[in-house]
């Protein structure tokens, strides 16, 4: 029954952004050009710096426009799990809906989940659209791509960016305004992650800096799956190391959360912008 | 019953304090019996609430979509929802308006969508600050007469509201109570406060309480 309601509650947080969303008509199509606009970039760009060396550097061979379009697709993620909950936050906040949602039925925890969903769903069919427009204009062919795989590193890797997400919602909670941690997350993650260029190019210091952090697995694992159709046992290194960082960073994360929330309902400054 | 008092009296603190917005740095609240630091889940299935602003909507959805939504935060869901939706309309004058975007209703259309919201759920407790605040004068005693007859008396809603408005307080509460700086200086019937401060009026009965508590009442609280 409990599921089942908050199942509910899930779908009508969905159906609202989606309707929000359909009443600014020509955003989406704008925004899907615009995804074509970055495909091409790389597209070019690969073409300009293609060579047999930058092509044995590669984990899995083949093209750096495949490398760094699967990098530049699912880096996004990382962004939207830093920013899909604080977001949803600071704009229940500035058009004072959350005073409205906080005396209802739903905790709000579920209130930034729910909020979370429609974004999340947007970035998949986005990454499917930079995909799609690899494909259909320049070239780029998952051969052989473990698809099962791939969403499973998926599913992983936004468990593991979540945990940042909510430490972030936590910090906006509290200090209302912009967030250096999330900058400095996107930063890191973005120089040593690997989304434009393997981890092995880097200097050892900041290889050792790319294994602790989540999006340098997220990204072999899913040019693994992708890219070098990689079975299973094969992506069970970047799986577990997703895991574990979610295992750490959600339950850590929840209980910051809890504590910011307090915090604020005590300094009553919960709705404040 | 009423909350009254000064600007700062701690009115709508208290308010937000009942609907478990803010957490109290001493003391315990109850709302039907459940206290809203521990059981806040209980209290928030109990309540319905709303600030009297024209705020709080998603503009680009139509009445009808917020108040679905809201609904479904309510746990109010499929045709008992949209039964719930209609009728609440209907009780608001809203009925109308209720396909159109938010974002183009007026401040007094806004307002009664507050309330429909508010009332959607049929809460035990209806809890508004400043209720009439922006409705214009006619609009506002359709409104009273509203509270007092279907929600009060017919649907046996308790009624907590902050007000600044005497003649609003008068029509209204059973029992009113006078904050000062976030003490409870008097809390009684209309009769029991004038009574207690030998007073023929509500107005008078406030100054002579605030008198009592060591400084005239300001003006604001006596309109």
């Amino acid at each position: 029954m409990n599921l089942l309601r908050t199942l509910r509650k899930v779908a009508a947080f969905f159906w609202r952004d989606l309707a929000i969303a359909r009443s600014y008509r020509g955003a989406f199509v704008l925004e899907m050009l615009e995804a074509l606009f970055g495909v091409a970039t790389f597209y070019y760009l690969s073409r300009f710096v293609q060579s047999p060396e930058l092509s044995r550097a590669l984990p899995q061979g083949g093209d750096y426009f495949a490398f760094a379009l699967v990098g530049f697709a699912f880096f996004d993620y990382l962004g939207v799990s830093l920013s899909a909950f604080d977001t949803s936050l600071e704009e229940a906040r500035q058009n004072r809906t959350l005073e409205a949602l906080l005396v209802t039925q739903t905790s709000l925890p579920l209130i930034l989940a729910g909020s979370a969903v429609y974004p999340f769903v947007l970035m998949a069919l986005r990454t499917l659209v930079y995909l799609g427009w690899g494909a259909l204009l320049f070239g780029f062919f998952a051969h052989g791509a473990n698809w099962i795989g791939a969403l499973a590193v998926l599913l992983a890797s936004i468990l593991a960016f979540a945990g940042l997400g909510v430490l972030s919602t936590s910090y906006l909670l509290l200090f209302k305004r912009g967030n250096p941690a999330k900058w400095l997350v996107l930063g890191v993650s973005g120089l040593v992650g690997g989304m434009m260029y393997p981890v092995s190019v880097l200097p050892h210091p900041l290889q050792i800096l790319a294994r602790l952090i989540p999006v340098t697995y997220s990204l072999e694992g899913m040019r693994a799956a992708l890219l070098g159709g990689a079975p299973f046992d094969q992506l069970w290194p970047s799986l577990v190391a997703l895991l574990i960082f979610a295992a750490i960073l959600l339950p850590l994360s929840f209980a910051v959360f809890a504590w910011a929330l307090r915090r604020t309902k005590i300094t009553g400054t919960l709705t404040h912008i | 019953m009423a909350l009254v008092g000064a600007n700062g009296a701690g009115k709508s603190t208290l308010l937000r304090i009942l609907a478990t917005l803010i957490i109290p740095t001493s003391g315990r609240a109850f709302v039907g019996g459940f206290d809203v630091e521990r059981e806040p889940d209980c209290v928030l299935g109990r309540i319905g609430y709303h600030t009297g602003g024209d705020e709080g909507f998603y503009g680009r959805l139509t009445g009808r979509e917020n108040l679905e939504f809201f609904a479904a935060m309510n746990n109010c869901v499929g045709t008992d929802a949209y039964r719930r939706i209609d009728q609440v309309a209907e009780l608001m004058g809203i009925t109308e308006a209720l396909d159109r975007q938010v974002r183009t209703f007026s401040t007094g259309m806004m307002h009664r969508l507050g309330l429909a919201r508010a009332f959607l759920h049929a809460p035990a407790v209806l809890m508004l600050d400043e209720p009439t605040r922006s409705l214009d004068p006619l609009a506002a005693a359709e409104f009273r007469r509203f509270l007092r007859n279907d929600l009060v008396r017919q649907h046996g809603t308790t009624l907590l509201f902050a007000s600044h408005t005497l003649s609003e307080v008068e029509e209204l509460a059973d029992r009113v109570a006078l904050l000062d700086a976030g003490r409870l200086l008097a809390c009684d019937t209309q009769r029991g406060l004038r009574a207690a401060t030998d007073t023929a009026t509500l107005e008078q009965a406030f100054e002579r309480l605030s008198q009592r508590a060591g400084k005239a009442a300001p003006a604001e609280a006596l309109l």
